[in-house]
This record gives C-alpha cells, sequence and structure tokens, in this order.
C-alpha cells in the first residue's frame, strides 16, 4: 500500500524583486506503508518545503500530492488526524508548562478517550525512556530530554505516517544515537512509516532503509541504503591531534589530506581497508592524543552523485 | 470540553506559571487605567458636558474599552499577532493539528498585560456605570459584539501579511488607529473621520455605538451591531483562510 506519493511537486516562492525562487522543481516519489526513508540534501535543497506541502501547511505552486489517500492542502484537517510531525527547530510542547500538560491538550485536540490516552502515554514513556520527564517544566529539559518528549506529543495519536524534519539538529552524539534508535523501534513495533529529512549522513545509515537526495529542488538519487553505501559511502574522515608534531604521516588505506602542526586530516578508503584496521595501525605508529572519524559531509555524497556515469 | 476550550485553559495556565510577573504586569496595567479615568473624571469637571458626552458616559465608554481589549488583546492575544507569526513561520505548529487554524491561534496565547483591561473593565461598569440589569445586558451584548468586530479587524490587518509580506506592521497599523479612536466619545468627530470610524477602521462599533446602545436602547441599531459584527468576523476569517494559501512558513528568500 502507498502511503505517499507526489507527483511532479512544485514550489516556488515570489521574491519582491528579482526572480522567484523554485524551493522544489516538480519532484515525483512513492513511499510503501511501514517504509523508513531519509529525505536528505545540502542546506536549502528543498527538504522542508516538501515536508510542508506533504502536511497540508504549504500550498504547491502545481503538482499533486497525496498522503494516506488524502490530498494535504485540500483536507489539511482531516489528514493531520492520521500523521504525525516533529519539526527540530520548533517546539509543540508548552514552554512553561510539563509535557504532560501538553500531552493533556494534544489529548483533547485528537480527541483520545482519557484511559486510552493514560495507555498510550505509558506505553510511549516506556518505549522512549521518557515517562520521569513527563512532570518537569520543559524549560527545565535539556535538548535530548525535550526532543524524546516532542516525540511522545507526535506519536500520542498513533499516526500512521512520521514526517521527521531534523529532528537530531543539535543534539549531541549520544542523544543523536539514542534519538535515531527510538525512531526505527518506533516504526519496528508500531508498523509506522517513517519520512525522516536530515543533512546528516549518519541519520541516513542509522535510521533509514531507502534514501532520496534532493539538490536544488530536485531528485537526484533515489536507492536503498545498502546499495547508497557501497556506491557513495565508502569513505571515512579521520581527524587527529597528535602529541608531537609529525613530519608525515603514513598509513596504509589513508591518504593525507591536511597536515597542520599536531593535528591532520585523512580520508580513508573502507572499500580497501577496514576504518579499525586503519586506527589500530595509526595507534601502533604514532603518539595519538585524540581522534575523531566523521561521515563525508553531505555536499560531498552529492558531488559523488553528479559525478557518476549516466 | 472542546479542543478551543482546553488550548484557552492550557494558554491561561502558561500565563500564569510565572505568576508574580502575571500579576505584576495586571498591576500596572489597572494602574494604568485608572490614570486614564481620572484623566476624563477631571475633564469633564472643568469642561462640564462635550457635545452631549458627561463624565459618567465616557467612563461607560471607557469600561467598554477595557472589557473588550481584554477580551481582544488579552485572552485572544494572538489577534495583534498574526502579521507576524505569519512572517515568522509560526503557524505551522497550529497548521499540523486537526483544529480550525484561526481559532486555534486566537486560543493559544494570553497576554497579562491586557488581561488587566478584562478584569477591570466590568469593575468601572459596576461602580459607575449605573448597572441596572438592562444596562448591564447592554453591556455585555455590546462587550460581545465590540470584541468580535476588534478580534476580526485585526485578524484581517494581519493577515495582509500573508499577501504583501512584511513583518506584520499592517496589524500594528490597524492596531494604534482602531485604539485611538475607540478611547474617545464618537461625536467628538464628524466628516469623513467619522465616516472612516464606522467602516474601514470600525471604531464606532468598538466603543461607541455599545456605549450608546447602554445609554439608549435601540433596537435597529443593535440589530446593526449584529451585523456588523458577524461581517467583521467574516472578513477576518476569510482574510486568514484566503491569506493562508500564499504562507511560505517563514522561507528566508521571500522578502
Amino acid at each position: 500500500m502507498i502511503a505517499i506519493e507526489a507527483r511532479e511537486l512544485r514550489k516556488t516562492f515570489p521574491v519582491r524583486r528579482g526572480e522567484p525562487v523554485e524551493a522544489v522543481a516538480g519532484i515525483s516519489f512513492a513511499v510503501e506503508a511501514g517504509e523508513r526513508l531519509a529525505y536528505i540534501g545540502p542546506n536549502g535543497a528543498g527538504k522542508s518545503t516538501s515536508i510542508k506541502m506533504l502536511t497540508g501547511i504549504l500550498h504547491p505552486t502545481s503538482g499533486d500530492a497525496a498522503v494516506l489517500g488524502i490530498v494535504p492542502w485540500k483536507k489539511r484537517r482531516e489528514l493531520a488526524a492520521r500523521i504525525g510531525t516533529l519539526f527540530g527547530q520548533r517546539s509543540q510542547l508548552w514552554y512553561q508548562l510539563t509535557p504532560r500538560q501538553t500531552f493533556g491538550l494534544l489529548g483533547r485536540i485528537y480527541r483520545i478517550p482519557a484511559d486510552e490516552e493514560r495507555r498510550r502515554l505509558a506505553r510511549l514513556g516506556e518505549l522512549l525512556d521518557a515517562t520521569q520527564l513527563f512532570d518537569q517544566p520543559v524549560r527545565g529539559l535539556s535538548l535530548g530530554q525535550r526532543m524524546r518528549c516532542e516525540l511522545v506529543a507526535s506519536m500520542l495519536h498513533a499516526p500512521e505516517v512520521l514526517f521527521l524534519d531534523e529532528p537530531t539538529i543539535g543534539l549531541d552524539l549520544v542523544a543523536k544515537a539514542r534519538f535515531r534508535d527510538l525512531i526505527v523501534r518506533i516504526n519496528e513495533e508500531q508498523g509506522t512509516t517513517i519520512l525522516l529529512t536530515s543533512h546528516d549522513v549518519s541519520d541516513i545509515e542509522q535510521v533509514a532503509r531507502r534514501v532520496i537526495v534532493i539538490n536544488h529542488g530536485r531528485l537526484i538519487y533515489d536507492d536503498r541504503v545498502s546499495v547508497m553505501r557501497r556506491a557513495l559511502l565508502g569513505t571515512k574522515m579521520l581527524d587527529v591531534r597528535f602529541e608531537q608534531p609529525p613530519a608525515s604521516v603514513e598509513v596504509e588505506g589513508a591518504r593525507l589530506v591536511k597536515l597542520s602542526g599536531a593535528g591532520a586530516k585523512l580520508v580513508v578508503d573502507t572499500d580497501r581497508r577496514p576504518i579499525r584496521s586503519v586506527l589500530d595501525d595509526l595507534l601502533d605508529r604514532y603518539d595519538v592524543v585524540d581522534i575523531s572519524v566523521a561521515d563525508p559531509p553531505l555536499e560531498e555524497i552529492v558531488s559523488h552523485i553528479y559525478a557518476r556515469p549516466v | 470540553m472542546t479542543a478551543v476550550a482546553a488550548t484557552l485553559r492550557t494558554a491561561v495556565a502558561n500565563g500564569l506559571a510565572n505568576r508574580n510577573s502575571f500579576w505584576f504586569q495586571v498591576s500596572l496595567m489597572v494602574a494604568n487605567d485608572i490614570t486614564w479615568i481620572i484623566f476624563w473624571v477631571l475633564f469633564f469637571h472643568q469642561v462640564g458636558n462635550l457635545r452631549g458626552w458627561d463624565a459618567h458616559d465616557v467612563i461607560v465608554l471607557f469600561s467598554i474599552l477595557l472589557t473588550t481589549a481584554g477580551v481582544a488583546l488579552g485572552l485572544c492575544a494572538n489577534s495583534r499577532k498574526i502579521g507576524q507569526l505569519s512572517a515568522d513561520g509560526a503557524l505551522d505548529e497550529t497548521l499540523t493539528l486537526p483544529v480550525p487554524p484561526l481559532a486555534h491561534l486566537l486560543s493559544t496565547r494570553v497576554d497579562a498585560a491586557n488581561t488587566g483591561d478584562l478584569l477591570l473593565g466590568p469593575v468601572v461598569f459596576l461602580l459607575a456605570g449605573n448597572p441596572s440589569p438592562e444596562r448591564a445586558a447592554m453591556f455585555l451584548f455590546g462587550v460581545v459584539a465590540g470584541s468580535v468586530v476588534l478580534i476580526g479587524f485585526l485578524v484581517a490587518c494581519g493577515s495582509l501579511t500573508l499577501f504583501v509580506g512584511g513583518r506584520g506592521e499592517q496589524a500594528d497599523l490597524g492596531f494604534n488607529a482602531i485604539l485611538i479612536f475607540a478611547s474617545y466619545p464618537l461625536d467628538l468627530f464628524g466628516g469623513a473621520t467619522k465616516m472612516l470610524l464606522f467602516t474601514a477602521v470600525p471604531a464606532a462599533f468598538v466603543t461607541g455605538v455599545p456605549a450608546r446602545l447602554v445609554r439608549n436602547f435601540d433596537t435597529p441599531e443593535a440589530l446593526l451591531m449584529v451585523a456588523v459584527a458577524a461581517l467583521f468576523a467574516l472578513i477576518g476569517w476569510g482574510t486568514f483562510h484566503l491569506g493562508l494559501r500564499h504562507y511560505s512558513s517563514g522561507s528566508i528568500w521571500i522578502r
């Protein structure tokens, strides 16, 4: 069953002095019910605009879409009762109140019977390990704690589709990892269709099974994450700090990109040599003080996509 | 309980979360309003009567203004913020809920200072407005109808931001114009200005006509008041909903 379908969806924003900006330039795709889709692209690619059209917040300039068989901008309220949304840079929790007070209001808005609301809150609180946060004022929660409560708020009415717009933005590494795990559990335990936007490559690898990449408002890649990993995510970035500035850094399978005093940046081809083996080699041969491993930036993946043979 | 009533109750709880700050703002507004009342009493003590209005009439008008402003700007504080909320992309949260968006927006923020107006207005009427049952009923009718006119006008002005852009300045212009004119007896104005107050800037229907109805009930004028309230409710609702088609959700390149 198709949960989300977009056909030549387009959104143009007027500019007072100058040419209109085409934020989404005719995107078409379909998402099966129960799928976990990462909808990614660099800043300004059109991710949020796409999500806002699919949730009925924005009216498209042209094109068509259906979410759960409903045209979002024509029957927004009907659709809103069946989908959940979470915007990483906005909050649906009342800042001065406790999350439980917000949940109570959402219960009235979604017309959830009181017993059912209590049951769902208990289940979601356990699933997201957030029950102990429900009675603390939102203003006193950390960002990671707040995002768990935001997720409870988005899931309280048991939506069939969950739209997550940059949900991990601003979270530290531990909170990000935990949040990604929670999204996967929600999908696996409740069968909720997930559409996640992000410009963090790790979100794709750890949450999604399928990935769509958009750039300048156009769909440029649509495939399984496992395929993308093999084709485009074959490198890792190493940021290393040594005790003493080395004359050079030579490790098999790693290419030195920059050497500046006691710091060095290397790119590892993980198809050629596993990252663990490279790290072992580095730690054995050099006096390393600090080291971090990162995915290549999304901009680099996008340029790889454009560089692929057609 | 309906969703709107539940939202309003949550907004009140949110406003009262910092009780000291809330009641401090209420007190400041009450003190400000009392200063105005003293001014009018002293003014009419000197002048006696101005185009048929005496101190007593003006205090009734002022009590209607306070209560109406309390409803529109205190309980429904977002009525004057629609433009700014639209420009900031802050309608997103409302539009993701299965609620009528305008009713939800109007019930999501309570302003402490203007709540002071809402508390003082009826007290002023009860103390200085000769509150017979008939006059009290007309006061209530005038406040309800006047609040609808004021909210409808402010929402329409704010919704213009959705069409022409900006940061909600249209709502500020409308807000300043209508409240300045609504603070004075209707008969002080004449000619084109008076015409304006019965049409484009409907200050006459926020305070002047309701005050006249409290003084001398007149069925055609009461029916006119109902019709105008319905008209401005429709204008506000229509402008907002048509404007939503142009909502850009805070996209930075639009203006």
